[in-house]
């Protein structure tokens, strides 16, 4: 009789669950029309109805070992159908952002950012504060000079006077190294916590790229039952957006080794600043314009469907929401202003404060919602391996 | 009735399917004293005709072939007439829809339907209402909730009330309560009890004497005039007009829930016990005296479980609801689990049971209880879960929500345990008296605890029906029970909430004084009120059988010392069971006797050739066969054509001598359709189709010896809404007699 599970209905966690947004779990009484009414829901292990019992019953375990919150797309049918105002979607975004935060890597960390309703200033000022001494430290607090050689597409100044390529790369490759590092663990953690739950078959790999497919495309998206074209096309959009960023931020640290061949051939041996035309240019423009527009049909989206479909947005969602916009914004004036003939203290403001908040977008990408790169691509992974079938 | 008229009604297509003025002349020469074909009685031309007709021809009775007795009732009311003064042949429904129009059946069927209903009107004698003085008393036995409301209801419509309470106190199981659940908006949170409010208002009350530590002594007599001895201090006698039993209910005994940990751990306690410590405003662990950090209730602690209490008690789930209110409200960080199978907070408790579920730290855990383990931290193993396997949920203090047993004696058992005793002592044989002291033996648990103590033929106190409740049909009969002026309120009627109860004694008084002021007219109630004719016993030929005081559902009949029965009028609910039981055929009403059902039969003309057509005689119960055959008919069903069809209020009241009179006649068959019997019987009269299906069981036997096959008799349970089955079932009846062949007793 040892195995039998000991629940452990605790106020600690029924308080902790609501805040994340899963406060309604209490009323569900298992109709399961939730699960009925989800697309995306796998036959052989539907949810979010389980979901919703494991939460009301203090499962903790349970609900983290589970690929059903990441196969989740969100799109909340479940909640606009569910006669008790359960929320289902909501309580499935709880546990994302549960999961997120305990097996994050430290653990602290997960937890300063799923508090970012209060944590907030440190998140934003810390990155922005070590610049800011760092830039002290090695005495480049000064503003950059305009430089007359250089043509119209190239701006008046350098932003290397500023601050040197070298101090970003040495920071964000750092940075991203750390971001890989705290991503791995945190998703070896999980991709264990699944396979203790069900037996997979075959290659990740071979099983990776058909997902990566999916992710391509965002045929799921397609398929959740109030699976709107803004939805789906604004996250698209914002997918991409994101890719073409860090695409144009790897080909930006590929400059560091121009001068071989094959960097010729791609135009990349152009020294800086590169003129406004050059592709690589172009590629980052445009994954701001794709960021823009995709977040915006996302808040189109917002507005034309309604609370209940929109689902609860936590203290943590918003500071990304923020964080994120605050990149955009930043990083746009910061082109901008290499061209218009504003006081050289905007631009330096703008730069420094662009380079603070994309380190602190790096630094809390691990765990803030973004985490979903790494957990729903795995999540989907294990599905095909454990045989799970979408129905 | 000497000068019966027969009004023949040609409207709603009668005129076109029957040529009424053969009927009528039918009718004259079966000795009608007038007849009179109009094309619409129900018009007022067609009333005043009949008011002509029954002036000019001086009638004393008449016979209306029209429409179906549930039809146009206040049209032919305005004639007058009493029961005993008019007929109804529902030649409409019973003829002319539902069988071809000119057909030569047809009209035979339309002249014998006419001819019984004239033979039935001739024996009808006048109806002289009993009179006699009736108390406006109305005795309420027991102090709570119910009899609380009961008592206040009945003084606000006047009457006096005498209520008796066993205990000290009045209040009942309640008054040890810190709350009760919600009665009224928001309805999220217990509401403060009422009783303290209730009991001063009754108290108070000119018209309410509260006798407390009183119990009954002895209840005889009958509506409007029980005579009623009560012990207390001090001993009284008075004289009451009805009764309102609302003895209440006690709680499951908890010691007899071992699985449950019961017994084996001071910390698994009932909620009563948890009620005590709320009223007291500290709830702990009794085994250390700490504060629980988390409390478990066990819902159907004992209930809905063949081992223990088979019902729902269908307050537990909201006594747990509000507990958890009052539990929270005392010690906001406890954490409560409750373990239900199914959580039963129906209407606006729903509000209540929102309220638990929003609580954090809150936790309702569908599953049965397997056990619970006592060694160490109690735990509570639950299979059947949501979760689809075993789990095991942890506590420091477990509440069993126990159901209740209702505070009912059983009288017939009480009865037969009485018979036991004195077979056990007086019987012949020494077999039947070691029977007798066996059966003695097993129900002997009814020995002392008779509570109304009535002095009738069949028992000390009311009749239970399942579960040991009170027998009380109370979606057709609310309140009533089997013991007519006395009605069931509370929880000993059924189990239900302290809110539930109120209106239920509210109700209950509401019976009361109805059945008191239908006493003082001599009315019967229910199902037949307003019926003031009563069975009249020509005791010269009585045998003592004892039949009729054995099968009276109602306990109507005492019995002298010789066994010769004892008539109480106004215990009388007309069914016409004991004139069905009798042997003799002593028992006639005013208007309905075994001669007068037997006269209609005569008149059922049988052609006497075996060659002819067949008759059948089809008796149907007039509360729900006779109404599904005019339903029939209104939606276009036909029946076979030589189905001659007597109403009869209850199968109950059929006297095998009908059937043999039938029979000998040489109708070839005899169906009887009544209600469906059994536990979940629909019979008006309780027992009347089982009583009809036992007596059948009998004629069977005789029919044997004089060579008729049995399956010339049958009998049907058949409820009212079955109108499509009742065609089919004549039909097929007919049709087995038609491969039976023809009564051999045809022509002589």
């Amino acid at each position: 009789m040892s195995s039998i599970p000991v629940v452990q209905p605790s106020s600690k966690f029924r308080e902790a669950f609501a805040k994340r947004g899963g406060a309604a779990a209490a009323r569900c009484y298992q109709c399961a029309a939730c699960s009925s009414v989800c697309e995306l829901a796998p036959a052989a292990a539907p949810f979010p109805r389980r979901q919703v019992l494991w939460a009301q019953w203090g499962l903790v375990d349970r609900l983290a070992a589970d690929p059903g919150p990441w196969l989740c797309h969100q799109c909340n049918d479940c909640s606009l159908r569910c006669p008790r105002d359960v929320a289902p979607g909501d309580l499935m975004a709880a546990v994302r952002g549960m999961v997120v935060e305990c097996l994050a890597f430290p653990r602290a960390f997960g937890r300063l950012v799923a508090n970012a309703r209060t944590t907030w200033p440190l998140l934003l000022l810390g990155p922005l504060l070590f610049w800011v001494l760092l830039l002290g430290a090695t005495g480049r607090l000064v503003l950059p000079a305009a430089d007359p050689q250089l043509g119209g597409l190239e701006g008046r100044f350098h932003y290397q006077d500023v601050v040197p390529h070298a101090l970003i790369y040495a920071v964000y490759v750092t940075a991203t190294a750390w971001v890989a590092v705290a991503l791995w663990v945190s998703g070896r953690r999980y991709w264990r916590l699944l396979g203790a739950g069900a037996a997979r078959h075959g290659s990740f790999l071979a099983n990776l790229f058909p997902v990566l497919g999916d992710i391509a495309t965002h045929a799921r998206f397609k398929e959740c039952g109030r699976g709107v074209p803004r939805r789906r096309w604004g996250h698209f959009l914002l997918m991409w957006g994101f890719v073409g960023a860090a695409a144009t931020s790897g080909f930006a640290i590929l400059y560091l080794y121009g001068g071989t061949p094959i960097f010729d051939w791609l135009g990349l041996g152009h020294g800086y600043p590169l003129p406004l035309d050059h592709w690589v240019k172009w590629l980052g423009n445009l994954s701001a314009v794709l960021l823009v527009l995709g977040g915006t049909l996302l808040y189109a989206n917002r507005l034309a469907v309604g609370d209940r479909l929109v689902g609860a947005t936590t203290g943590s969602d918003r500071f990304l929401l923020y964080t994120v916009i605050g990149v955009v914004v930043t990083g746009v004036l910061t082109e901008a202003f290499r061209f218009v003939a504003l006081p050289m203290a905007a631009a330096w403001l703008v730069y420094v404060l662009h380079l603070g908040i994309v380190l602190t977008l790096f630094l809390t990408l691990p765990y803030s919602k973004l985490a979903h790169v790494v957990y729903r691509t795995l999540a989907m992974v294990h599905e095909r391996m454990s045989g799970l079938t979408t129905g | 009735m000497d000068r019966v008229g027969v009004i023949l009604c040609g409207g709603c297509g009668i005129g076109d399917a029957v040529d009424l003025d053969a009927v009528a002349a039918a009718a004259a020469a079966a000795g009608a004293a007038a007849t009179l074909v109009h094309p619409c009685c129900c018009a007022a031309d067609g009333l005043e005709a009949i008011r002509a007709a029954v002036a000019a021809h001086a009638l004393d009775g008449i016979v209306v072939a029209a429409c179906s007795e549930r039809a146009k009732r206040q049209e032919l009311a305005s004639l007058g007439f009493d029961p005993a003064g008019m007929w109804r042949v529902a030649l409409r429904e019973h003829c002319a829809w539902s069988h071809p129009a000119g057909d030569e059946d047809t009209r035979m069927l339309a002249e014998d339907l006419v001819r019984m209903g004239l033979a039935r009107m001739r024996g009808c004698r006048p109806i002289v209402p009993v009179a006699a003085a009736v108390s406006d008393t109305v005795l309420v036995v027991g102090g709570g909730r119910a009899g609380l409301e009961a008592a206040r209801v009945a003084a606000g419509l006047g009457h006096p009330v005498v209520l008796v309470e066993k205990g000290e106190a009045l209040g009942g199981r309640l008054a040890a309560q810190r709350s009760v659940v919600p009665e009224e908006p928001p309805y999220d949170r217990p509401h403060p009890n009422p009783i303290p409010g209730l009991i001063a208002e009754v108290t108070s009350c000119s018209d309410i004497t509260v006798l407390p530590s009183t119990t009954i002594g002895a209840i005889t007599g009958q509506p409007g005039r029980f005579a009623v001895r009560l012990d207390g201090p001090p001993a009284t006698e008075l004289t009451v007009g009805a009764i309102i039993q609302a003895t209440g209910a006690r709680p499951y005994d908890a010691h007899a829930l071992g699985h449950l940990g019961y017994g084996a751990s001071p910390d698994v306690i009932t909620s009563e016990q948890l009620e005590v410590m709320l009223l007291a405003g500290a709830v702990v662990c009794p085994s250390s005296g700490a504060q629980p950090g988390r409390v478990l209730f066990i819902q159907c602690a004992g209930s809905r479980d063949d081992q223990h209490l088979r019902y729902c008690s269908s307050e537990c789930c909201a006594t747990t609801l509000r507990q958890a209110h009052e539990l929270r409200a005392i010690d906001p960080k406890s954490e409560i689990v409750i373990v239900y199978r199914d959580l039963r907070a129906p209407g606006q408790l729903e509000h209540l049971f929102a309220g638990v579920q929003d609580m954090a730290g809150a936790m309702m855990a569908r599953g049965d209880v397997d056990r619970v383990r006592v060694d160490g931290r109690l735990s509570v193993e639950l299979s059947n879960s949501l979760l689809g396997e075993h789990a095991a949920v942890e506590a420091d203090l477990v509440v069993l929500a126990v159901g209740m047993v209702p505070t009912a004696a059983d009288g017939e058992l009480i009865r037969r345990l009485h018979d036991a005793r004195h077979q056990a002592e007086h019987a012949e044989s020494a077999q039947a008296r070691a029977d007798a002291g066996r059966l003695a033996g097993e129900l002997s648990r009814h020995q002392g605890t008779e509570i109304l103590n009535l002095g009738y033929r069949q028992g000390p106190d009311l009749p239970a029906l399942r579960y040991s409740f009170p027998d009380s049909h109370f979606i057709c009969f609310p309140y009533e029970t089997r013991r007519t002026g006395i009605y069931a309120a509370g929880t000993v009627r059924a189990p239900m909430g302290s809110a539930q109860a109120a209106e239920d004694g509210a109700g209950a008084a509401m019976k009361a004084v109805q059945c008191i002021e239908m006493a003082k007219r001599g009315e019967a109630v229910h199902p037949r009120a307003g019926d003031c004719a009563w069975p009249e016993f020509f005791l010269q030929r009585c045998t003592q059988c004892k039949r009729c005081t054995e099968e009276c559902p109602f306990g109507t009949l005492d019995e002298d010392a010789k066994g010769t029965p004892e008539l109480r009028e106004l215990r009388c609910r007309r069914c016409g069971i004991c004139m069905g039981s009798c042997p003799e055929r002593i028992i006639s009403f005013q208007d309905y006797s075994v001669q007068m059902v037997a006269d209609m039969i005569k008149a059922i003309e049988v052609p006497e050739d075996l060659e002819g057509k067949p008759r059948i005689l089809a008796l149907m119960c007039e509360n729900d066969a006779v109404p599904a055959l005019d339903a029939a008919a209104a939606n276009g069903a036909t029946w076979n054509p030589w189905v001659r069809v007597i109403p009869i209020r209850c199968l109950g009241s059929t006297n095998v001598i009908w059937i043999a009179e039938a029979l000998s006649r040489g109708v070839d068959g005899v169906i009887l359709i009544g209600c469906k019997y059994g536990d979940d019987y629909q019979c008006h009269f309780i027992r009347g189709s089982e009583l009809a299906s036992t007596r059948l069981d009998n004629v069977g036997e005789t029919l044997q010896r004089l060579a008729l096959e049995p399956e010339r008799i049958k009998l049907v349970e058949l409820s009212h809404d079955e109108f499509d089955r009742i065609p089919l079932v004549l039909d097929e009846f007919a049709a087995s007699l038609e491969a039976l062949g023809p009564n051999p007793m045809k022509g002589f």
